[in-house]
């Protein structure tokens, strides 16, 4: 299939499954939310499609390519970390840049490539700032703009929004939804925030001891719940979901 | 206020070490006395001069060589696990520091002594820097290593970058302060450097006589002159730290 398709995907640490036998399909242009507690696996799972680690047992499949050979570097995957990692030597204009100069591209096209980003992710007149003088929100669309700025295949996002203050938290989510819907970029996002989850995902894959335990829209998850390990973990998200149906 | 006695003795004995340290460096400038006027004509010397500018140009290729080798033996202890990795870390970075470098040099001596290198001036590099290298190597490793801790080199590999562009756009703009800092304590340990330097490249002058061979062989006979020379080393190697110390500030 097109999109992303994690199969069968098996990871140990030593004795300790972090991932077991995980299958998920992300369609292209999907924002896919994998949502579960901490120390589910979630992470592990992102390195595994990123190449970081390889995986004990099964395949990622990139638009309909299996890329176990490939090496990290040829994956095309942009990827984000609950950090963000930016480079703090460098500004923002040659972190987004960054990408685009290892893959040799022209400095014309990288400056024009540069701009359309800042654009989309809303940051222009700060090129020349470095991360450190840049707000949280501000360094997450940095390292956005940087993960886009090579076309990626998929993109993956860990807890993208756990480092972001609670007053800010609706706008930056907001804007991480609208420059994915403008990108089409197929996206794979972890996170333990039920609410995160829900107000991002197109669908949710509750992700449970390194399973994935049901793969639904929003909806029929709160709906149709698995079982009582989901109805918990998704009840404060059933609560507010209620109340904006009655509002409506 | 309470007083904290317990603090107090700690700040106590920390004054102490600091003043022990301080006055073993600068006592050479009380020893030297009244005598200033030898310090000066040491400089003229050609002996003086002659141990002076080996000792300079040798810490300086030194230190160039285990910036050199630094790096790739920082990037291998750092990003390749293998069998035995400790051990060779045992014995690339920690060993060379406490073993005996008169040992070295003899090693050195039974090993390329054969081969013509013996008392020469790469003699003189050769025993300097398995003695001083472990100070770049061991802050270089300790750098990669916290680099790695923080996900960059993989962030770097996600968008396209091959181990070149991680090593020259990434580790190594964030190691330079590290680098440097390496750099100067190797070279001061060079320029310090003694025994290895004694057995394996001996001390002609002009050639292979560094300062401290220098102050080491005139010592009972005119010790005017290896205080001059130590003097001079001392204000060298003085400054220099400090010339590295502040252009790392600068950097930061």
């Amino acid at each position: 299939m097109k999109g992303l398709y994690v199969q069968n995907v098996t990871k140990c640490y030593g004795d300790v499954k972090a991932l077991d036998q995980v299958e998920l399909a992300v369609n292209p242009a999907e924002f896919m939310v994998v949502m579960g507690p901490s120390g589910c696996g979630k992470t592990t799972l992102l390195l595994v499609i990123l190449g970081a680690l390889s995986p004990d047992k099964g395949h990622i499949w990139i638009n309909e390519r299996d890329v176990e050979e490939l090496p990290l570097n040829e994956r095309n995957i942009g990827y984000v970390p609950q950090d963000f990692g930016l480079f703090p030597h460098l500004n923002v204009h040659e972190n987004i840049a960054f990408g685009l100069r290892v893959r040799k591209h022209s400095e014309e096209k990288i400056r024009e490539r540069v701009n359309q980003l800042l654009h989309i992710v809303d940051l222009e007149g700060l090129e020349s700032r470095k991360p450190k003088e840049l707000s949280a929100g501000q360094r997450q669309r940095v390292a956005l703009a940087r993960a886009l700025a090579t076309d990626p295949y998929v993109l993956l996002l860990d807890e993208p929004l756990s480092n972001i203050d609670e007053a800010t938290k609706a706008e930056v989510r907001a804007n991480l939804k609208e420059i994915q819907k403008k990108t089409k970029v197929t996206t794979l996002c972890v996170t333990h925030n039920p609410e995160d989850s829900f107000q991002l995902g197109e669908r949710i894959a509750i992700m449970y001891s390194g399973r994935i335990i049901q793969c639904d829209t929003p909806q029929n998850i709160l709906e149709k719940p698995k079982n009582e390990l989901i109805r918990k973990l998704v009840a404060p998200m059933y609560i507010l979901w209620k109340n904006d149906s009655a509002r409506k | 206020m309470t007083k904290d006695r317990f603090e107090f003795a700690i700040l106590v004995l920390a004054c102490a070490v600091v003043v022990y340290m301080l006055i073993s460096i600068l006592y050479l400038y009380v020893a030297v006395g009244e005598s200033w006027n030898l310090v000066v004509n040491a400089l003229f010397d050609g002996r003086v001069l002659g141990a002076i500018a080996i000792s300079i140009s040798s810490a300086f290729i030194v230190g160039g060589l285990a910036i050199a080798t630094a790096i790739p033996s920082a990037y291998l202890l750092t990003y390749r696990s293998f069998r035995g990795k400790e051990i060779i870390e045992t014995f690339l970075i920690d060993l060379p520091q406490t073993f005996p470098p008169v040992t070295e040099g003899l090693v050195y001596l039974l090993m390329f002594g054969r081969i013509g290198l013996a008392y020469t001036y790469i003699a003189v590099i050769i025993a300097k820097f398995y003695v001083s290298a472990p100070f770049a190597m061991s802050f270089a490793t300790r750098r990669f290593r916290e680099i790695r801790e923080t996900g960059l080199d993989v962030i770097a590999k996600s968008l396209g970058a091959k181990t070149s562009h991680v090593l020259g756009k990434v580790l190594l703009p964030l190691s330079s302060r590290d680098l440097l800092a390496g750099f100067s304590l190797t070279w001061a340990r060079a320029m310090g450097e003694l025994a290895a330097t004694l057995v394996f490249a001996g001390a002609i002058a002009w050639k292979t006589e560094t300062i401290p061979t220098l102050v080491y062989l005139t010592a009972a006979e005119m010790p005017q002159v290896a205080i001059a020379a130590s003097i001079i080393a001392e204000t060298l190697s003085i400054a220099a730290l400090l010339s590295f110390k502040w252009i790392a500030r600068r950097r930061q």
